[in-house]
């Protein structure tokens, strides 16, 4: 590789990384803007906006709301992921491709798809529209991703263990829950980051599945529709941040992961 | 597989390994337990079916189920069904779609976009995905990595805006081309394809960057050292070496941004215009703005479907890419 095509290559890594964060910083900087009108340049700050979303009682119950919806639905798709992936992992059988295939299938479909499929079926199950809704919705999204996650995790684990147990006299049930799952857990802690990342941030779903009570995403959406403003900045601001500390959480959680194994 | 023999004698070292009795030794000595696990895991084979029974409900009932529901649905002349009166088959609504010409537009508009659009950030993630995986050092790498991540973990709604404001007739690209001089006016760049694009690029091009990432990383530097020793230039060992040694990964993010691009709804509505309606909002039309036309928008969601899943299967086909690697 000549010394050109290498300083080229680092010149268009930051650039790339410019366009990643120049959007978001400016979107953090726009909501200490004084004056309710969005755009450059910014002559006066303030941190009136900030303030303000924190006593503001819509944007705080629409936030627990929102977070009410990650926690329930995260440890669904933890359960119900694990369970998968402890089934699919181990076992041959005939059909397992297929079983495989349809695991994964909700985090192939498109977006607004998935919305409207699970949209149908919530109707056909009569399940109103509203936060249980949303909950099973992002359930089926996020369990793809735990399913994965933990069958990976799931083969890094020597067979001797669970051996040993049974030989101790542990039953299929309590190796799983003394062996299998505390082996499991590094997994189940990133996955379960990313869950809760998934549904937080997750718009088009909540958007089909949602009733009149929007989850964050959904009422960041609404005030868009009708106008930019700075409290739609501090309020995506906080968002971001939020998101950005679960991230580096969920990502650390894995990376122990990695060297664990 | 019968163990009430070898369980029992077993118990005593459960239970007393933790010393004394630990509750993982009560629960299996105790009868109702025993009777229960006598009864459930009499044979491998029912125990097998014990652990496939919630999973294969799952995937079939909550995973598969929908979108059946949804095939259903769109062969109905009426959904919900009036009061009274059975619902008829009918192809009505999938032919609605080739009648009229503001349905068909938006599905080649959307067809066309995610195509270009999965090109542009193949190109544009290409470079950085080997300046990472290659010219990083390796302990620097997952710094470098992380850097990338934080903004792909922000929702989709957040980063649109962020790209709102960015394009914005008093944004931040308007501002520096006015104090250069080189504009008097701004150029409106918001509502335009051009917005979409920068916005869809914004969102999916990491979907691309992390399989590129790790196919590239598995890539052994010596490899290229003997290529170039044998005398082949840097343009002849991408072309030869590094390009198809990374074709799994061009092959898996060009399918993930293909079908992740054709399906977002916020992104179109809230940067396009309305020369660049895309099919999402077509089919969210018939079931937010008319409510009660359920069976011609799954109809056309299901035309939506067959058409990207087939595309990106055909598509793997030809980068002879076989079955998912995790199955043993």
């Amino acid at each position: 590789m000549t010394r050109h095509t290498r300083i080229l290559m680092s010149v268009i890594y930051w650039a790339f990384i410019v366009y990643l964060f120049v959007p978001l910083v400016l979107m953090v900087m726009m909501g200490f803007k004084d004056s309710k009108f969005i755009g450059f340049p910014i002559r006066g700050w303030t941190l009136e906006w900030y303030t303000g979303i924190f006593q503001d009682a819509e944007v705080l119950s629409v936030f627990a709301y929102s977070m009410t919806i990650a926690i329930a639905s995260t440890a669904l798709s933890l359960a119900i992921g694990t369970w998968v992936a402890c089934f699919l992992g181990p076992n041959r059988f005939r059909g397992k491709l297929i079983v495989f295939a349809l695991t994964c299938l909700p985090a192939v479909i498109p977006g607004i798809i998935s919305a409207i499929s699970l949209r149908i079926y919530a109707r056909a199950l009569d399940i109103e529209p509203g936060m249980l809704a949303i909950i099973l919705g992002h359930t089926v999204h996020n369990v793809p991703f735990v399913a994965l996650v933990v069958m990976a995790r799931l083969a890094t684990l020597p067979p001797s263990h669970i051996e040993a147990a049974r030989d101790l006299g542990a039953d299929s049930i309590v190796a799983f829950f003394r062996v299998t799952l505390p082996y499991l857990i590094p997994a189940l802690v990133g996955a379960g980051i990313f869950c809760m990342l998934l549904s937080f941030d997750d718009f088009v779903r909540s958007f089909f599945l949602g009733s009149y009570e929007p989850t964050l995403p959904v009422l960041i959406f609404a005030m868009l529709r009708s106008g930019m403003s700075p409290e739609i900045n501090a309020i995506s601001a906080v968002v971001l941040v939020l998101t950005a500390v679960l991230g580096l959480w969920a990502e650390r959680s894995m990376r122990r992961l990695n060297r664990g194994s | 597989m019968t163990q009430s023999e070898p369980k029992l004698a077993g118990v005593g070292a459960a239970g007393t390994a933790g010393g004394g009795r630990s509750l993982w030794g009560r629960l299996l000595t105790s009868e109702v337990y025993q009777a229960l696990s006598a009864v459930l895991f009499k044979t491998q084979r029912r125990q097998f079916w014990l652990l496939a029974s919630f999973p294969l409900f799952w995937v079939f009932f909550a995973h598969l189920g929908p979108i059946l529901r949804m095939f259903w649905i769109s062969f109905l002349d009426a959904y919900p069904p009036s009061v009274g009166q059975t619902p008829e088959l009918t192809l009505a609504n999938w032919t609605k779609f080739f009648e009229e010409a503001i349905f068909v537009m938006p599905y080649f508009r959307t067809l066309g976009f995610a195509l270009v659009l999965t090109v542009s950030t193949l190109v544009i993630t290409y470079p950085v995905a080997y300046f990472l995986a290659k010219h990083v050092r390796r302990n620097r790498q997952l710094l470098f990595l992380l850097i990338l991540l934080i903004p792909f973990w922000v929702g989709e709604i957040v980063r649109t805006y962020a790209i709102m404001i960015l394009l914005g007739n008093n944004g931040a690209v308007n501002l520096i081309l006015k104090s250069l001089g080189l504009v008097d006016r701004p150029i409106p760049f918001m509502y335009t394809s051009f917005s979409l694009s920068v916005g869809i690029i914004y969102l999916t091009s990491l979907y691309m960057l992390l399989p590129l990432y790790s196919a590239l990383e598995k890539i052994p530097n010596n490899y290229l050292e003997a290529a170039a020793d044998l005398g082949a230039g840097s343009w002849t060992r991408f072309r030869r070496v590094t390009l198809p040694l990374s074709k799994e990964g061009i092959a898996s993010g060009c399918t993930l941004v293909f079908l992740i691009s054709t399906g977002y709804y916020a992104t179109p509505v809230l940067l396009g215009g309305p020369s660049t309606t895309v099919f999402s909002e077509t089919i969210a039309g018939f079931f937010y703005v008319a409510g009660d036309q359920w069976p011609v928008g799954a109809a056309f969601a299901s035309i939506m479907l067959i058409t990207t899943l087939s595309a990106a299967a055909i598509f793997l086909k030809l980068m002879g890419r076989s079955g998912p690697g995790m199955l043993r």
